[in-house]
């Protein structure tokens, strides 16, 4: 069944024959398909189909029953989502996650990966190096900020802001990661048709400056317009993948979505 | 810093509930002045207390190290209390039952190696799983610990405790012998109540030195990682570890430093206690010294230094005010009326004021980095206000 697997040319991820059964249930069904670099690749299904069981798959939040996960030519199957993470692959997640006690800007400070404050003992032995590191990650937060208009909230409780902000804070945050490949799970689930546009043009922007970005998404105007390629997912194997007419005008894609399973 | 070359303009920045603590602190203060210069308080026995209060200070830090910082919870407070405890006298007391005789510095080095030792041994197979994990381990380790040390006679002498154990000082060039070497002295100030001070105030001196060294120390410690990068991923895996994991942080590693960090801490304290004691029993090992560790963080608020701090000297002054109705004709006996006051205290807390007195609530960045290029500052001085948010109260 591997016959049909894309050539290797430069796929930032990877997933071949991927499976994940919950009790009797198989939520990911010998999935597999590739993200090519510089894409911005749409993750479409009906509800339950097993979009982010993938995701948890794919960041190492699951251990999958089989199959393999390469991230940048790397197997990164059955590593701890941190070690994903360090291969360029940051996710984000559908409910948005708040953090407790911190501002926006504290919030956003959470991103850069590998921050010399991070170890215990420089902050006694190098203090400067910390706070070089963490000038630098500021301005790069506020810049981001600014970039996405939401400046204004920096001083904010990051509990305090609307479900949208928080999206777009998620996705602001996400970036000061520098990933490679950015997985967004319903970046625009409950965000208002605005505040939507202002991400879409963000991602877009992003994708330009070199991110390659898979994104699962229900709203299928956002997702056709800003995603080519659209992998289409049905009960957790991969029912189709093409162009976002291609993929309109499948009838099987139809189907699924008109709950012809059952 | 600021505080010192503009004290009124600090006065003015403290929140309401910081003023309020700050104002009682002081009218505290002065009661105490006043009851030690009328001689209703021994001198020796306040600084008894002065230290009593920073062990307890210490045993917030480190609980708040673990819990406060990261959510870690942590049932075995008094465990690793008990190994610092008997880790230094078993190594320096003269009627120890093992080595003992050695310098206090060993015994330190000793107590704070063990009790790393204990802390990688319940959090390997624990701080990968979920947070309850640790919480029912922690619960076995202590009573564990506590059975060890009052059947393995051979170890710790069982429930006779361990004696003859000396200052920390001792060895040392000047301070070993710097309480004998002291005049006895006679104050006079309110005329009529004499205050004598002697061999044993010096030692106490002495040992509120010590203590002040260990929890100013500490202090310095924590608040500076509270602060830095390393702290904001504490915080970030008490909110939500998969955020954390998501975004490249090795959650385990740090759940790992922030347990071995408060677990030192807290055997810190139980070195300070032997020493100032001068015998530690099993009891010392009662889950009560858990508890009361647990009601000064939530009490001073949780991921708050200055609250743990301030949650300890109340402990103290409940364990201590208490003593008097010792002398009281009460149709209860005290000790289960002063656990009944704490319950009341954390009711009271929990129902007004549940993110505790003195809550974290500045925005923690690295201060160099806030304050912009200007003045190089270090990172222990300048704290920023959080703007906007208001929410307090
Ligand atoms: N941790 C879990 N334990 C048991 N079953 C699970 C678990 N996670 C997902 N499932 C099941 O796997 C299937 C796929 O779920 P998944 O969340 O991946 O769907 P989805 O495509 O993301 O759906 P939606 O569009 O509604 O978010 C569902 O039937 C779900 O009930
Ligand atoms: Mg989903």
């Amino acid at each position: 069944m591997s016959e049909g697997a894309l050539p290797k040319d430069d796929a930032v991820l990877r997933v071949d024959d991927l499976q994940k059964s919950f009790g009797g249930l198989a939520a990911t069904d010998h999935a597999t398909f590739a993200v090519e670099r510089g894409t911005i690749t749409g993750l479409i299904g009906p509800n339950g189909a097993g979009k982010s069981t993938l995701f948890n798959l794919i960041s190492g939040f699951y251990e999958p029953d089989g199959g393999t996960v390469e991230v940048n030519g790397t197997d990164v199957t059955g590593m701890e989502p941190y070690q994903v993470a360090e291969h360029g692959l940051i996710r984000t997640f559908q409910t948005p996650r708040k953090l407790e006690g911190m501002t926006v800007r504290e919030a956003m400070l959470v991103g850069p990966r590998n921050q010399p404050g991070e170890s215990f003992l420089r902050l006694f032995a190098s203090p400067g190096s910390v706070g070089e590191s963490e000038s630098a990650n500021l301005a790069d937060a506020e810049r981001i900020l600014e970039e996405f208009e939401i400046d204004h909230l920096a001083a904010q409780p990051a509990t305090d802001i609307s479900g949208g902000q928080m999206k777009l804070v998620e996705l602001a945050r996400a970036m000061l990661a520098e990933p490679e490949v950015l997985l967004l799970d319903e970046p625009v689930a409950g965000v208002n048709p605005t505040l939507a546009k202002k991400l879409k043009s963000q991602i877009r922007r992003l994708n330009e400056q070199g991110t390659t970005f898979l994104l699962i998404e229900h709203d299928m105007e956002f997702v056709m317009d800003l995603a080519d390629p659209i992998v289409v997912l049905d009960q957790g194997h991969v029912l189709t993948e093409g162009t976002p007419d291609g993929v309109r005008g499948d009838d099987r894609v139809i189907d699924a979505y008109l709950g012809g399973g059952a | 810093m600021s505080a010192l070359t503009d004290p009124k303009g600090a006065i003015a920045e403290l929140t309401r509930p910081e003023g309020w603590v700050l104002g009682v602190s002081v009218a505290f203060l002065l009661f105490l002045l006043a009851a030690l210069l009328t001689g209703a308080l021994g001198p020796t026995y306040f600084l008894f207390l002065v230290g009593l209060a920073g062990m307890y200070a210490l045993l917030s830090f480190g609980l708040n190290a673990q819990w406060g910082f990261t959510g870690l919870i942590n049932f075995s407070v008094a465990a690793f209390f008990g190994i610092g405890a008997y880790g230094s006298a078993l190594m320096t007391a003269s009627g120890s039952p093992i080595a003992g005789g050695f310098n206090p510095l060993v015994g330190l080095a000793v107590a704070l190696v063990v009790a790393l030792a204990l802390a990688l041994l319940i959090g390997i197979p624990t701080l990968r799983l979920r947070a309850d994990y640790l919480a029912i381990a922690s619960l076995g380790l202590a009573e564990v610990m506590r059975l060890i040390v009052l059947n393995e006679r051979w170890l710790t002498n069982g429930s006779a405790g361990v004696r003859g154990i000396p200052g920390f000082f001792k060895g040392w060039p000047v301070l070993s012998t710097f309480p004998e070497a002291m005049p006895g002295l006679r104050l006079e100030i309110v005329p009529g109540s004499p205050i004598f001070l002697e061999a044993s105030f010096w030692q106490a001196l002495l040992n509120v030195l010590l203590v002040l060294a260990f929890a100013g120390g500490t202090y310095l410690v924590l608040r500076r990682a509270h602060r830095s990068p390393w702290g904001r991923v504490l915080r970030t895996i008490r909110s939500d570890e998969d955020l954390a994991r998501a975004l490249g942080k090795n959650t385990y590693s740090f759940k790992m430093q922030s347990f071995v960090l408060g677990s030192l801490i807290m055997a810190l304290a139980g070195v300070f206690y032997t020493h100032l004691n001068l015998y530690v029993g099993p009891g010392d090992l009662d889950p009560i010294t858990t508890f009361y560790a647990w009601v000064a963080v939530i009490l001073g608020g949780s991921g708050s230094n200055r609250g743990a701090l301030f949650g300890g000297v109340v402990i103290v002054t409940i364990r201590e005010g208490t003593r008097f109705l010792n002398d009281v004709a009460l149709p209860i006996d005290p000790a289960p009326l002063r656990l009944l006051l704490i319950g009341v205290v954390i009711v009271a807390v929990m129902r007004y004021r549940p993110q505790g007195i003195l809550p974290p609530q500045r925005e923690l960045i690295w201060p160099s980095a806030v304050d912009g290029g200007g003045a190089p500052e270090t990172p222990d001085s300048g704290v920023r206000e959080r703007k906007g948010g208001g929410g307090d109260e």
